[in-house]
């Protein structure tokens, strides 16, 4: 299964947030929806789950325009919360007939879910007796209990502790391997560069870049060289532009990718070089660069 | 539909899983059974309790008219058989002292048979001594002069006991019977919507500050969200109702031979069966035009601390609809011009048509109109609203500004 969003463009009375937004996802792959806050991410996420119609653009699935009584969308939001004096079943059996199980289904659906995030003991308390990582657990049922064909999961990680994380990570692996579509979204980008193999960074309401991470690293120009060696010093006046890692490695910056064979020959013949090798950008440097906007050119 | 009806569902259980609006409902309810039962138990009592004359507050009588006579004492016994009437010679001043120190509860000080000075400790708003009095010794004073003038007593005494029979016919409606029922019913309908239609907006505004919001929005439909839950707490609020009438209606029935000499309580539960229907029918109506409205407002806050004052102007609208009825109808005119504009005004008609109709005669015509535009309304209304809390449930923030609002319905 193919999702397609076509330039989709949305305004909230005078404001433009979205700008033309497109990006294509695929089912059993998981894909990064990165943005610095306020870039439209919420509003892309919306127009896809229906919430509010866009002014321009288009969705389709596998090239035809999207029929949400077919397709079903599990979301967790990034501002969590569901009913804080309820009984944790009671809403979860609501929310999953809201998305359309019977009954029956729904309390087999949940009780598989709260078996599955090891939440069972935890069936009849009220939500607000829960710690802040459990109810997100809860919550997390609430996207998944339904069977859905795109799962969206805002900053799903932020607020568990390394053993939910890694429980979450496998669940997320399994839903990829059902052959889901995965819509991922966060700001922690080592989630992203584990999960995600493709990406679309929104900046000003638009999709600045979009593609696989592994083509979008290696198309990222490749004029720096990252040098460890004890006589950084000596290495660092020779060029003049320059800069050191935490890891007291130096980053050197070329004037064209073209001069790389020569510069490293130069080098390793005149200095005592433990190592040299040509700068491979984090999806960190990536999204800095291309979502940074204007307050990081001026640094 | 099918998502309809999930929330309907929800929320009409909320209702009833909520301990304090079940525990309000029942003693309610066993308020009103206590009550209907109370003249059976207190008759129980007063069989074993006759009141002894000392039991009786005294009375003073200080005679300087008529001669200190026995039947000065006599003709006030009569009048007053509540009091142990005693004719005293003290002087003023110790009358005065008795009173105060509470041997006495009051005095007639007779000066002339035309005059009198009345001693009472605390003049309470429903002491009509004074009013018995003065009819008494204005009977005595006609009676003299009568007999001075020569007429035989009996003459006399016929002339002044003359008896006149009377017979009314209605050909509408008994304001002095259907009063109290109006009433009873004007104040549920009030008490009803006012409580349940704050409880909608509240109802609304926690889940946009909980931020279950997030989430039901991209499950449900909003008109779905909107209506759901505004019939079901119209379901919990009839529901409410019928329990407390209900159970009124079978405790009065239970205890009917001892309300029997309790004209307002008789006259409550004698109410027509038309009445009935049509108190349904404006409380649902008037119950989904306010409840509409309250969700609105409800979803426009982002925190609960707003909803108090955003509500006010709504809740200031019904309060005005409902004090022109009630002063309506203590002046027993129901007809006037104010009531009849509004019971046509579909923020107003729920009570007013209403009260026309249980407490004059109001043409078939005129309530077709009434609940046809009240109809009409309420869909306008619903739909209106179902687009503002469209929009709300989004806005995060400031409470947005009216002219904002109307803005982004438009646009919807």
């Amino acid at each position: 299964m193919k999702l397609e969003l076509k330039n989709i463009t949305k305004s909230f009375g005078e404001k433009r947030v979205l700008n033309g937004v497109s990006f294509t996802a695929y089912s059993g792959k998981a894909f990064g929806l990165l943005g610095r806050n306020g870039a439209g991410k919420t509003t892309s996420i919306r127009i896809l789950m229906n919430v509010f119609p866009s002014d321009g653009g288009e969705i389709f699935i596998d090239g035809s325009p999207i029929d949400y009584s077919r397709i079903k969308i599990g979301y967790l939001p990034e501002e969590r919360g569901l009913y804080p004096k309820k009984k944790i079943i009671d809403q979860l059996i609501y929310f999953a007939k809201l998305n359309g199980l019977k009954t029956n289904d729904a309390v087999k659906a949940v009780d598989f879910w709260l078996d599955r995030l090891n939440m069972t003991e935890h069936r009849n308390k009220r939500l607000d007796t829960l710690s802040k990582g459990n109810q997100q657990k809860i919550q997390l049922i609430t996207a998944l209990a339904h069977n859905p064909d795109i799962i969206i999961l805002d900053e799903p990680f932020s607020g568990l502790d390394p053993v939910n994380a890694m429980l979450l990570k496998d669940i997320v692996k399994e839903q990829i391997a059902l052959g889901k579509i995965l819509l991922f979204s966060s700001h922690q980008m080592s989630y992203i560069e584990e999960f995600c193999d493709s990406i679309a960074i929104l900046s000003e309401g638009k999709a600045v870049l979009t593609g696989e991470l592994n083509d979008i690293k290696r198309n990222y120009i490749r004029d720096k060289l990252v040098i460890r060696s004890s006589k950084l010093d000596e290495i660092s006046k020779e060029f003049s532009c320059n800069s050191l890692t935490d890891n007291d490695e130096l980053i050197i910056h070329l004037a064209s990718p073209e001069e790389k064979q020569a510069v490293m020959k130069k080098l390793t013949e005149k200095y005592d070089i433990d190592e040299i090798k040509v700068f491979e950008p984090s999806l960190n440097d990536i999204f800095v660069e291309y979502a940074g906007g204007k307050e990081n050119e001026t640094v | 539909m099918k998502q309809f009806k999930t929330i309907l569902n929800f929320e009409f259980k909320n209702y009833f899983k909520n301990k304090s609006f079940v525990g309000i409902t029942l003693f309610m309810a066993l308020l009103i059974a206590v009550v209907m039962f109370f003249p059976r138990i207190s008759e129980q009592f007063k069989d074993t309790q006759t009141t002894a004359l000392e039991d009786k507050a005294v009375m003073l009588i200080l005679d300087n008219a008529f001669g200190g006579g026995e039947t000065i004492k006599q003709t006030f016994e009569t009048s007053f058989p509540d009091y142990n009437v005693l004719l005293t010679k003290k002087n003023i001043s110790e009358i005065k002292s008795e009173i105060k120190s509470e041997e006495a509860e009051c005095a007639f000080i007779i000066t002339s048979p035309t005059s009198y000075t009345y001693l009472v400790n605390n003049l309470s708003m429903y002491d009509s001594n004074t009013a018995i009095a003065d009819g008494l010794l204005t009977q005595i004073y006609r009676m003299n002069k009568i007999i001075e003038a020569g007429i035989p007593y009996e003459t006399a005494a016929d002339l002044l006991s003359a008896d006149i029979t009377h017979e009314t016919e209605n050909l509408g409606k008994d304001q002095t019977q259907n009063f109290f029922y109006t009433y009873i019913m004007i104040f549920a309908l009030y008490m009803v919507i006012l409580l349940y239609g704050q409880m909608v907006a509240t109802n609304v505004a926690t889940e946009k500050s909980s931020r279950a919001m997030e989430l039901l929005i991209t499950s449900a439909k909003p008109v779905s969200m909107m209506f759901g839950k505004v019939i079901a707490s119209c379901l919990a609020g009839l529901i409410q109702l019928v329990a407390v009438f209900g159970s009124a209606y079978v405790f009065y029935n239970l205890n009917k031979s001892h309300w029997k000499d309790n004209m307002i309580i008789s006259s409550i539960f004698d109410m027509p069966l038309s009445l009935l229907i049509y108190m349904l029918i404006f409380f649902v109506l008037g119950f989904f035009i306010y409840a509409f409205l309250y969700g609105a407002i409800g979803s426009t806050a982002s925190k609960l601390e707003d909803i108090n004052t955003s509500v006010m102007p709504l809740t200031m609208l019904f309060i005005v609809a409902f004090m022109v009825v009630m002063f309506s109808m203590a002046g027993g005119r129901v007809d006037n011009i104010a009531m009849l504009v509004c019971s046509y005004i579909p923020f107003t008609s729920p009570m007013a048509m209403f009260t026309r109709i249980a407490m004059s005669t109001v043409p078939i015509y005129e309530i077709i109109i009434s609940i046809a535009i009240l109809i009409a309304s309420v869909i306008g209304v619903g739909i209106i609203s179902a687009k503002i809390y469209r929009v709300g449930v989004l806005l995060y923030g400031t409470t947005p500004k009216l002219s904002s609002i109307l803005k982004a319905i438009k646009k919807a």
